[in-house]
């Protein structure tokens, strides 16, 4: 078990993967991560070197992630309402925002677009 | 104007069905003209029936219950997958076989018969692996290779290479190509047997592919020099190859010092030792491969380490698929760009000794570099291709300023570090041989009537074998192409049996 | 007719001899051959006679016919039958046979082959409505005829044969039989399924090449290359040809078939007393079948559309 930004991850999975379950990291970011610091695609957490477990947990902490990147989001959306914005307004009423259709498909801004918007 | 009632809530009325609503709601019927949402909260606990419920009855699939079977463990499939058998206890046993030996490997008589691999060197072969999982050696009885003209030349390097004459220490340099199931990798690997039969230092990449896969770890070499990248597990590997493979190193002590390595190393320790250190710790394995290929090109002992001091023996050097590394590799560096694999310290190491060396040979105490490539996994890259032609051309003395000297295509692109990997021109040392390109092909009848009597005394044909027979199955293996006989013979054995 | 067969033949020889001699020659006269352009005014009439002789006739003198005749009589006995001419033609025939029917004769399947009419164009010819199984009694008759030693053929039998003969004779053109070139290739072509090739074959030991490939690369699949040198295998020439083929279109089993029928061709050019053998072995006999085209209409070449109501 590698504890890395106060998670912990079985020594099995691969660090590719792990990282990617950190809100606002993705494949790109992943990737770029490994790349920085010579980990090859196919490495497990286990195979991992000390130092390496902790560049990757500094980086991280320098990013932009998990609950700041959630209330960074949030308060965009926030602005966009309370500047009176079309796109506000749709964030508002549960409706898409960006010119998609309403007759059908509109399952996500539904499920997303509240009053407290859910992530 | 606006109307003074819900025109809504006057046509939903006769929606709510009397019947169906409960008794409980009585004291609210009177109420609820306005809002629906007393009928909503209703319905919820109700035993009523929902809207359009069927009534019959419904019969649930029964749910097989998942097979919970154990996954093979880690690494077992691929146990599995890459399994060797070299032995077939149903195969009839020859019993005059000859066996790989100083005396029969240079016998021209010998040529067309197999020769069977002696037992003890097979788990040499083994640690080398020099086996491939799809050659067909679990058909016979003990493993064995056919004689071909090609073996005989190798056989009569390697000879003159650790005899006594002017051929001693002489370094060949190969590059064995061909079309596919040719026998290729068999070639290296009779090369191996014999270079185990005079005691050389056997090296090996039987996979070239893994390197630049990104499937094991890689580091850049130093803060100074970020742009090379060593591969620590891939040359603990490498190490432990060879030392598993190589008795002989064991009998061999360092001649000089060594930096680089945790811990300082006496004098008197043996060349196995100093692998060992790179084999325990990955992290300092790549200065410890360094360390042991400059012990075994060394030709005499620094002050200090004289005593004990034995001449190295030659070394064969074999890769197999070179075409792998003739391409970017599967790594990124730093700013997300593929690494070429040529900035792969260990591919650069082993595409440099194809250089001519500078003031010495590649191989100071001489040796032979065999380097394959592969018909069916490789990747295409059409420079590699215009570089064999033109390590063709040299050998046979074109010069690159003729018109006939082959020329990558100019509106193709061109990989000029792969055409630098090939071009030996300049001056090789003294006994450093250029390098050359053999191209395999298939058997001669002679040959093909050896091999195919060898599947008949093994007892996996019951035809007479004829010359007309014969004949008609070397043409219908592509002109005696051996991987080709061996389907043959393998599928005749089922249409007899 | 009594003579198809060998032992009715001499009775019925003597049959038509007899019959013959009973008859005033008169009536054979009037039926004897007609050439084709006098033929060329398709309705000709019995009563019309025959013109006997080119030269100027002399004068009638209308003096000498004391009694004109009660009746016309027509020229051919055969007039008031359904069919004068053909009968005459019949007659004629036999009577020729007849007179001849002690010649020597060739085996059936060495005579000249004859480009006789079909039964229609015979039809136009004579302007009658001949049934085929009449027509069918007067071919064997010529066939009987044209059997004759071709050295013993009397002038006579072969002029009343020409007479059926069609304009043009399709037999005429004979393909030129295949030869070695001057380098001693020869040169084969075959076609199956999509697949088309062309094959050299010289004397040699067993070398094979398609498309400038071996034959390993080019036909993974052992079935494959076991059909396409299958010619040469079943004949155990394997070894003493070399193979150069080009194949284009298809797929594996297509090109490899072709090349068969190629290979087989050629070998027919090197040594034509294969023939036999290699029709033994199944690679002469062409396998004309096609993929059918998809039409319009159908899902494929025949399925239709699931029938569906409204």
């Amino acid at each position: 078990m590698v504890f890395i930004l106060g998670v912990n991850f079985p020594e099995r999975n691969l660090v590719k993967k792990s990282l990617e379950t950190f809100f606002g990291v993705g494949k790109i970011h992943s990737t770029r991560l490994l790349a920085r610091f010579h980990v090859h695609p196919t490495c497990k957490i286990g195979e991992l070197a000390n130092k390496q477990v902790l560049d990757i947990q500094a980086a991280l902490s320098e990013m932009k992630i998990e609950n700041d990147l959630r209330r960074q989001v949030l308060d965009n959306i926030k602005r966009l309402k309370e500047t009176g914005t079309y796109r506000g307004r749709r964030h508002a009423l549960g409706l898409p925002v960006r010119g998609q259709r309403t007759r059908t498909q509109t399952k996500t801004a539904v499920k997303l677009n509240r009053m407290e918007r859910r992530l | 104007m606006v109307s003074s009632f819900c025109w809504g809530c006057l046509t939903r009325l006769p929606s709510a069905p009397r019947a169906l609503l409960p008794p409980t709601l009585t004291a609210q019927r009177v109420a609820a003209f306005h809002t629906s949402t007393a009928l909503l909260a209703a319905k919820k606990g109700a035993s009523a029936p929902k809207y359009r419920q069927g009534t019959s009855m419904t019969m649930k699939k029964k749910k097989r219950p998942a097979e919970r079977t154990r996954p093979p463990a880690v690494g077992e499939r691929k146990a599995l997958r890459k399994r060797i058998v070299l032995s077939n206890p149903n195969a009839l046993e020859i019993p005059d076989m000859k066996e790989v030996s100083n005396e029969t490997m240079v016998d021209s008589r010998l040529r067309g018969s197999v020769l069977g691999l002696p037992v003890p060197m097979l788990d040499q072969l083994r640690a080398v692996q020099a086996f491939q999982p799809k050659q067909g050696w679990s058909i016979f009885r003990r493993p064995g290779t056919v004689v071909r003209r090609e073996t005989l030349e190798i056989a009569r390097l390697i000879d003159g290479i650790s005899g006594e004459g002017e051929e001693k220490g002489k370094v060949v340099k190969k590059i064995v190509s061909g079309a596919r199931a040719t026998g290729k990798t068999v070639h290296l690997l009779q090369a191996m047997s014999m270079a185990f039969t005079k005691e050389w230092v056997v090296i090996t990449v039987p996979d070239s592919q893994e390197l630049v896969t990104a499937t094991t770890a890689y580091a850049p070499l130093s803060d100074e020099n970020p742009n090379v990248y060593v591969q620590p597990e891939a040359t603990a590997a490498l190490l432990s190859r060879t030392v598993t493979a190589n008795p002989v190193l064991s009998k061999l002590k360092v001649s000089r010092e060594h930096t680089g390595l945790k811990a300082p190393v006496p004098a008197g320790t043996t060349l196995e030792d100093l692998a060992k250190m790179g084999i325990k710790d990955p992290a300092v394995s790549w200065n410890a491969f360094q360390a042991l290929w400059a012990e075994l090109g060394a030709k005499s002992a620094a002050p200090g380490f004289e005593k004990g001091f034995q001449p190295r023996p030659p070394m064969l050097v074999t890769v197999d698929g070179i075409a792998h590394w003739m391409k970017e590799s599967k790594y990124n560096n730093v700013d997300v760009q593929p690494i070429h694999a040529h900035d792969l310290l260990f591919v650069r190491h082993f595409l440099s000794l194809l250089k001519p060396g500078t003031g010495q040979s590649s191989l100071p105490n001489g040796g032979m570099l065999l380097y394959a490539t592969s018909a069916s996994n490789s990747p295409t890259i059409p420079t590699l291709d215009v570089a064999l032609k033109q390590v063709a051309a040299r050998q046979a003395g074109v010069r690159p300023s003729a018109p006939e000297f082959p020329h990558p295509d100019l509106y193709a692109k061109t990989d000029q570090r792969v055409l630098d990997a090939f071009d030996s021109y300049g001056l090789p040392a003294p006994k450093e041989g250029t390098l050359e390109l053999q191209t395999l092909a298939g058997l001669t009848r002679e040959e093909a009537r050896g091999y195919l009597e060898y599947f008949a005394h093994s007892g996996l044909l019951r035809e007479n074998l004829t010359d007309e027979w014969i004949g008609e199955k070397w043409s219908l293996a592509g002109g005696g192409v051996i991987g080709e006989l061996e389907r043959i013979g393998r599928r005749l054995r089922v249409n007899t049996a | 007719m009594a003579w198809q067969t060998s032992n009715g033949l001499v009775h019925a020889v003597h049959a038509v001899r007899r019959t013959a001699q009973l008859r005033p020659l008169s009536v054979l006269s009037a039926s004897t051959p007609l050439t084709l352009q006098q033929r060329q005014p398709a309705r000709g009439y019995a009563t019309e006679g025959s013109q006997q002789k080119s030269g100027a006739a002399p004068e009638i003198d209308f003096s000498t016919f004391k009694n004109t005749p009660s009746r016309i009589v027509p020229v051919s006995p055969a007039y008031f039958s359904g069919s004068p001419k053909f009968i005459d033609h019949i007659l004629n025939l036999e009577h020729i046979l007849a007179k001849y029917a002690s010649l020597p004769t060739v085996a059936p399947g060495t005579a000249p082959r004859m480009a006789w009419f079909k039964l229609l164009q015979f039809r136009e010819v004579v302007g009658e409505p001949v049934p085929t199984k009449k027509y069918k009694s007067l071919l064997a008759i010529l066939q009987r005829l044209n059997r004759i030693e071709p050295k013993l053929m009397p002038d006579e039998v072969q002029n009343a044969m020409n007479v059926f003969l069609r304009p043009g004779n399709p037999y005429a053109f004979k393909p030129v039989p295949a030869t070695l070139d001057e380098r001693g290739v020869a040169r084969g072509k075959g076609k199956r399924k999509a697949a088309s090739a062309v094959v050299h074959l010289v004397e040699g030991e067993g070398e094979v090449r398609v498309n400038g490939q071996t034959l390993v690369e080019a036909f993974p699949r052992i079935h494959d290359r076991e059909s396409a040198t299958w010619a040469l295998r079943s004949t155990q020439r394997l070894d003493k040809y070399n193979v150069w083929a080009s194949v284009q279109g298809g797929g594996h089993t297509g090109q490899a078939e072709a090349v068969t029928l190629a290979v087989a061709r050629a070998l027919m050019v090197h040594e034509p007393a294969l023939k036999p053998a290699l029709r033994k072995a199944g690679v002469i006999t062409v396998d004309a079948r096609r993929v059918e085209r998809k039409k319009p209409g159908h899902v494929k070449a025949r399925k239709m559309p699931t029938w569906v109501k409204r």
